[in-house]
């Protein structure tokens, strides 16, 4: 027998606004998400995703459409029937108590006998690692510390699924890197499910289990983060998750699944055909920045492509070039690993070549 | 080396924060000063005496007035403040809506309608209903009192609401509090000083009504500031003086009172 998924979202709409003011945030949307799973609602401000957790959460009910957790209809509960936290964006700590009473609130409003919401507020500060700062009144920590008792409050209740909307986007970047790891071994431990809501596609790539890109209400495509990287399903995904080059082209061949597509700029290029897809006449082709590099433009055995070097980026560990095309419109980015005592090998308004790896060109679904 | 703008180093601050200071403090100071004379004029300072004072608390019509008062003021600033309160977190707990600033207008209004409009209204209407009830008692003074604190005890209760952040309620509910315990234990302990403030207001403003007083009473329904305007109609001596220094005192007791319970919960 198939396990039962832990949430599962059957044709969800919300509505805001009537009339010809109506806005549906989240728009006929379905997913499952698995027991255990960490699971990660990506993409842009507004594409409804913080709104489909609140759905899940209780503080707003779909216009229409099913939200199961194990099984059961929640759509119309109240928050508060729901085994189901969440971490919120702000945190929203209780200023006037303490953090060990912040942490034993909600096992306090379900009635459970003092000793074990002692117990229980004792193995979660522990779990945070925030033992020693359990008398502190949420307004004299930091805000690292703030968000490890968001973390202890919400997992304290033991939910069935525990919701994070955006929990990292006010932290600095060493904070950030901590808390990913951090709230991966958290979710490892307590083997609850985690649904996370983040615009940021570095940090859906690194801790989920399967990310859902979201755009406009609708959800593109659900996949692990290899799957979304290398196989995106649209030109949205495509272009929201890490750099990407497009090149317009017209197939001209197809051997099994792969396409010969001529193009412009670069003529004829090899690209892999996802696998349920009939491409045939025009098509886009994407082309990920680290699957290009730069060479002599005298070689032209090794370079498909030449252009003008307009931009280059030194980041640390890599350098992002911007090569104007020789169809002088279009910009294509590359990025290559920088080496030790390796000077640029190339400046800007040189005139480069570009050679593709293989394998590296895809064809796009349209 | 070029300092930044500051209104306190411009020519002429210090002389004119000094001339506000002065005459609002000056003729309170004078004042005060006199309900300590030990003679009869309010001219002449004969030495210190509390001869006023004691006279005053033997004046049984200032007993009365000051008890009074005291009551209208109690009953009006607790029942303004609870309908506040309520007015409050219906105006802001909530995402706004098409109306709310309608709302705020009208529980405002209070404040922008010139007071002898309302008093003369209140005369008028309560005398009807005094004619149909046949009932004449404090009640018309403490409902008058009532209407007047609330926008007075909403401003506070208001402004402590909107710096709350709407999502700790949020959170509440989503730790299993039902609406009624979110409020008792996440709302109502963060909006106490704002309530506080507001019934300490409400009070104030009460006990020191006379507009709407002096037309709404019934005979022999003094309260302490329209009797001390009747008094002062006929004769001034510093009795007035030392009336009006227990009246500041009390008003000042008030405001310290809420200073130190507001600052034990910050």
């Amino acid at each position: 027998m198939a396990e039962l998924n832990a949430v599962e979202i059957r044709h969800v709409s919300k509505i805001f606004g009537f009339g010809e003011f109506a806005f549906a945030a989240v728009d006929d949307t379905s997913v499952s998400i698995r027991q255990n799973e960490f699971f990660t609602l990506l993409g842009p401000s507004g594409c409804g995703k913080t709104t489909l957790l609140r759905l899940i959460a209780g503080f707003e009910y779909p216009t229409s459409g099913e939200i199961m957790l194990n099984g059961e209809d929640i759509a119309a509960m109240p928050p508060f029937k729901r085994p189901i936290n969440t971490v919120f964006q702000s945190y929203a700590l209780f200023p006037h108590m303490t953090v060990a009473e912040n942490i034993g609130f909600g096992l306090t409003m379900l009635g459970k006998p003092k000793q074990e919401i002692r117990d229980r507020v004792d193995a979660m500060l522990k779990l945070v690692r925030m033992e020693a700062l359990a008398g502190r009144r949420t307004s004299q920590i930091s805000g690292g510390q703030q968000q490890r008792v968001a973390l202890a409050r919400a997992l304290a209740p033991q939910p069935k699924v525990l919701l994070l909307d955006e929990p990292l986007s006010a932290l600095d970047y060493k904070l950030r890197k901590d808390m990913q790891i951090e709230l991966k071994r958290l979710q490892a431990e307590t083997g609850i499910t985690f649904i996370f809501v983040t615009h940021d596609q570095e940090e859906a790539l690194t801790m989920s289990d399967r990310i859902a890109v979201m755009s406009s209400g609708k959800i593109l495509q659900v996949g692990n983060p290899r799957e979304i990287y290398d196989a995106p399903a649209d030109r949205f995904v495509a272009d929201f998750i890490g750099e990407t080059n497009f090149l317009k082209g017209r197939i001209s061949a197809m051997n099994g699944g792969i396409a010969d597509v001529d193009t412009a700029v670069a003529g004829r290029i090899s690209a892999t055909v996802p696998l349920d897809f009939q491409a045939s006449g025009e098509v886009t082709v994407v082309l990920r920045p680290e699957h290009a590099t730069l060479c002599p433009p005298n070689q032209p055995a090794a370079c498909q492509m030449t252009g003008t070097l307009e931009n280059v980026v030194y980041f640390g560990t890599d350098t992002h070039y911007h090569v104007r095309l020789s169809d002088g419109e279009t910009l294509f980015t590359l990025r290559e690993q920088n080496k030790p005592l390796q000077s640029a090998r190339f400046g800007q308004g040189d005139t480069v070549g570009i050679a593709l790896e293989a394998n590296a060109a895809r064809v796009l679904r349209n | 080396m070029a300092r930044a703008f500051s209104i306190r180093r411009q020519r002429g601050f210090t002389a004119i924060a000094m001339t506000c200071f002065f005459a609002l403090y000056l003729p309170i100071a004078v004042l005060v000063f006199y309900s300590f004379n030990a003679g009869e004029s309010l001219a002449a300072f004969e030495g210190i005496s509390l001869r006023w004072f004691a006279q005053a608390f033997e004046n049984q019509q200032v007993i009365d007035a000051s008890i009074r008062s005291l009551q209208i003021a109690s009953v009006a600033a607790i029942v303004a403040t609870i309908a506040a309160t309520m007015a409050a977190l219906a105006t802001t707990r909530t995402e706004p809506y098409r109306g709310l600033t309608l709302k705020y207008a009208f529980i405002n209004q209070p404040l922008m309608i010139p007071e002898i409009v309302t008093a003369v209204a209140l005369l008028i209407f309560f005398a009807r209903i005094k004619i149909w009830t046949g009932y004449s008692g404090l009640g018309y003074l403490i409902a008058a009192h009532t209407a007047f604190c609330i926008p007075f005890a909403y401003l506070p209760i208001r402004a402590r609401l909107e710096n709350m952040d709407l999502t700790l309620e949020k959170a509440a509910a989503d730790l299993y509090a039902t609406p009624w315990n979110a409020f008792r234990y996440v709302t109502l302990p963060l909006l106490w000083p704002g309530i506080l403030a507001g019934f300490m207001l409400a009070f104030v403003i009460s006990l020191d009504d006379v507009v709407i007083t002096e037309f709404v009473k019934s005979a022999g329904q003094d309260t302490l500031p329209t009797y001390m305007l009747g008094q002062i109609r006929r004769t001034i001596t510093p009795e007035m003086n030392a009336i009006s220094t227990l009246f500041l005192l009390l008003s000042v007791c008030v405001v310290t009172v809420f200073f130190i319970v507001n600052r034990k919960r910050v």
